[in-house]
């Protein structure tokens, strides 16, 4: 009689986990709907593209503003004289400069390159956030947008990935990209002055970066799904 | 030698001048740089006064990472002091690193560096091939608005992105009225005037750029479609101007009636068969001629069981115009005090009285006749002496000359009347002599039978009081004479023979008052009950008159319309403050 009872408990167990299992399984296979299936809304690759572009053209008006502020505030002499000439650390990244390079590249090498760009940035947003906040010089103001530049590129990163991902599974593109560890950018910790320029050289670096995110994007959304927009 | 020396010193002195006037360039200055479609782009530049000398002009730029300095490429395509970037020199997302340097022989200036970098200079042409046409929504005409853009920035690629506004002005207007189109290339404007002539401009801005210059002006005449809006209001103008005038037409025709209801008419003292002219323009003669009735008294018998009330007091009212043209005295006389006795009898207390009852209730009569009223007063409207009602019930006179008791007896009418005539039957006292005349004119008017026209003179020897038998078709009154022995009756006023009082019983209503009859504790004087109605004045008469068998001494109590309060002395009770009836 116990015997028996172990057994069916642990039948009944057996089941459970299994029930269980399954339904986890079902949850986390298909987070992208391939077809029309039922109770799964699908997105468009058109509408992607359009959410995608214009996070990126948030975060470029972001860095836009936050460039200027810092321009106005810290370094009134507009003559640019004595600025040390800009050494980002996404220059190692080759990124087209115009627009047949753009139209000439293929469109992994593309999403590729704006993945990269966005991967780079991560971390340095981060950081420069981290230094907004701790250091009083800056408005509360500024340090809020600093997080949400950070936040964007975040999600921009993630929504290229879809994006990616997507294509991928359209046939659109091969299936080369892959998600890429992210360069750590040694950021040596300074002295206030240089600190300071840091800072804005990194704001500046930035803002061109997310500009050419969004350039990329929308070369490759007009390239891709021309009917919407283009 | 001298020659030479001088010759040299000439030398000199003219390179000394020379080089005065002649000196290095002044500094030159960007002014801007500009790319239209984020390909090329140019700067322009603005040179400092050359020194005098001719002045070249060098463009050299840097690139950001490289040290190599470059010479501009192009100096002429964009005209001059500028320098054309082409597609091959020109990087996107670069920093250029811009001087412009002036030479001349004598010298050089650099001017200042500009970094720009070619995103951030992006000025395109303005949106071309702008075209508007008038079109119509539900009978209503809008503008639509279209444009391309200029032919040199590449958006259907995405490589640029252009948001586009435009603005819309009337032709005599100043201010323009903006519109943003955002990133469509098609626009429609509403709510135009009709017949109006538009202007449209056109342009277009880069997300991260400058403002294009305004396309050329579009020109567009809006037709007319107001005569329809307007017809539509003249419609209903014209419909309703009839309307108001079909009402105004009723309404006119309609006036009287508007006017009777809005504002009734006070009706006015009537006497049924009487001309009112008569009384403002007509002699006594006249007047009184025109009083008789042929028909009165009836000739039938009269119920005399049915009359049940005896007397009928009648009273001058103090404000009445008692006074005569003529007879002014009589009238204070008359309005003497009340409690001087006289000759006269109760007709002497009403002469004394206050008030002059006067109320004629013809109409209320008529009904109730068969039911022992005899309240029947005949109201006679003088025109100079006010005279008023007076129950023309005591009809000694006419009845003088009807019957021959009545001859015999005096009747005494307890009328006190402001007559205009001033003869007299021959009263025991001036005052009842009036008082007879004028009854004597009262009873022709109720329609006695004889109608003593003029002055009569009865033999009034003794008072006496007479009761209304009965009250006969339209106010007539039939009298008869009361026994000397009227006193058996309590409220019997015989003023000479003694004083009887009626005492009040008890106030009813407003103005009721009950008098008991003296003597016979059970029995009650019947109440009057009068309404007054207060606004035209018109009294209705109603008597209700119980009695049980001779007719009781009753008084009848005329209602006190107003302030005269009755005096009470001892119980009794000056009915001549009561009432002021007015003819009805």
């Amino acid at each position: 009689m116990p015997g028996n009872i172990r057994s069916v408990s642990f039948a009944w167990m057996v089941l459970v986990y299994l029930l269980f299992c399954s339904r986890r399984a079902s949850v986390g296979a298909a987070p992208i709907c391939a077809n029309a299936q039922a109770g799964c809304h699908v997105l468009s690759l058109a509408n992607l593209f359009d959410r995608v572009i214009q996070h990126s053209a948030r975060t470029h008006s972001i860095s836009n503003d936050l460039h200027s502020e810092f321009e106005q505030y810290f370094l009134p002499s507009k003559n640019h004289i004595g600025r040390v000439s800009r050494n980002c650390h996404t220059s190692s990244i080759l990124t087209p400069n115009g627009k047949d390079n753009a139209q000439r590249m293929a469109r992994e090498e593309l999403t590729e390159v704006i993945l990269k760009l966005l991967v780079a940035w991560r971390d340095p947003l981060w950081h420069f956030h981290q230094n907004m906040a701790h250091h009083h010089d800056f408005n509360n103001f500024s340090s809020n947008k600093a997080l949400e530049m950070s936040d964007m590129v975040h999600e921009l990163r993630k929504g290229v990935e879809k994006v990616a991902e997507k294509m991928q599974v359209l046939g659109i593109i091969s299936n080369t990209v892959s998600s890429l560890a992210s360069p750590e950018a040694s950021l040596p910790s300074d002295s206030a002055e240089w600190r300071l320029m840091k800072d804005y050289n990194l704001l500046s670096c930035f803002r061109r970066d997310s500009n050419k995110v969004q350039n990329y994007l929308k070369i490759l959304k007009c390239r891709i799904v021309p009917e919407h927009g283009c | 030698m001298r020659k030479v020396i001088l010759l040299l010193l000439l030398l000199c002195f003219t390179a000394h001048t020379r080089g005065k006037l002649h000196s290095p360039p002044a500094k030159p200055g960007l002014t801007s740089c500009r790319s239209p479609e984020k390909e090329t782009f140019t700067c322009w530049w603005k040179p400092g006064s050359d020194g005098g000398l001719p002045t070249t002009h060098a463009l050299y730029y840097r690139k950001e990472s490289s040290e190599t300095v470059y010479e501009c490429p192009d100096y002429h395509t964009a005209g001059e002091n500028s320098c054309f970037f082409n597609k091959n020199d020109t990087s996107i997302w670069v920093n250029y690193n811009i001087t412009v340097v002036a030479t001349n022989a004598l010298g050089r200036a650099f001017s200042d560096p500009v970094e720009i970098d070619v995103v951030y200079i992006v000025k395109p042409n303005p949106p071309e091939k702008v075209t508007v046409t008038v079109m119509e929504d539900k009978g209503w005409p809008f503008l639509r608005v279209s444009w391309e853009p200029p032919h040199k920035a590449d958006t259907r690629s995405g490589w640029i992105t252009l948001i586009y506004e435009l603005r819309v002005k009337l032709e005599e207007e100043i201010d323009w009225e903006m519109h943003l189109a955002g990133q469509q290339k098609m626009f429609n404007i509403f709510s135009l005037r009709s017949g109006g002539k538009y202007l449209v401009e056109v342009r277009c801005k880069p997300d991260h750029g400058f403002w294009s210059e305004w396309s050329s002006t579009s020109y567009i005449k809006v037709p007319d479609y107001f005569h329809r809006e307007k017809s539509t209001w003249i419609l209903i103008t014209v419909f309703s101007t009839f309307t108001f005038l079909i009402l105004m037409w009723l309404l006119h025709m309609n006036r009287h009636n508007l006017k009777h209801c809005i504002l009734p008419p006070v009706p006015g003292p009537k006497i049924k068969g009487f001309d009112k002219q008569l009384l403002k323009n007509g002699k006594s003669n006249q007047i009184f001629s025109a009083l008789v009735v042929p028909d009165f008294p009836p000739a039938t018998s009269s119920n005399y069981e049915d009359f049940q009330v005896e007397y009928l007091e009648v009273y001058v009212r103090r404000e009445q115009e008692l006074v005569l043209e003529e007879s002014k005295d009589l009238h204070n006389s008359c309005l003497k005090s009340e409690s001087s006795t006289s000759d006269c009898d109760s007709g002497r207390g009403s002469c004394d009285s206050h008030t002059l009852l006067m109320a004629k209730c013809r109409e209320a009569k008529e009904g109730e006749r068969q039911t022992d009223r005899e309240c029947s007063i005949v109201s006679l409207e003088m025109s100079s002496g006010r005279v008023k009602t007076w129950p023309s019930v005591f009809s000694p006179l006419p009845r003088y000359s009807s019957s021959p008791l009545d001859q015999q007896r005096q009747s005494y009418w307890d009328l006190c009347l402001s007559s205009k005539q001033p003869h007299l039957l021959n009263p025991p006292t001036p005052v009842c002599r009036e008082l007879q005349a004028h009854s004597d004119v009262n009873i022709s008017s109720i329609g006695h039978k004889r109608a003593p026209a003029g002055p009569r003179s009865p033999a009034l020897h003794t008072t006496e009081y007479v009761e209304v038998q009965r009250v006969d078709n339209k106010d007539t009154l039939l009298l008869q004479p009361v026994v000397q022995g009227c006193g058996r009756m309590g409220g019997c006023f015989q003023m000479p023979h003694g004083e009887v009082y009626s005492k009040v019983k008890g106030v009813d209503s407003d103005n009721v008052l009950l008098l008991q009859r003296e003597g016979m504790g059970e029995d009650r004087c019947p109440c009057v009950e009068q309404e007054t109605n207060e606004v035209t004045g018109s009294c209705h008469k109603s008597c209700t008159v119980s009695t049980t068998q001779k007719p009781s001494g009753c008084i009848y109590t005329a209602v006190p319309v107003r302030d005269e309060m009755a005096t009470m002395a001892n119980g009794y009770v000056d009915t001549a403050t009561m009432c002021t009836l007015h003819t009805c």
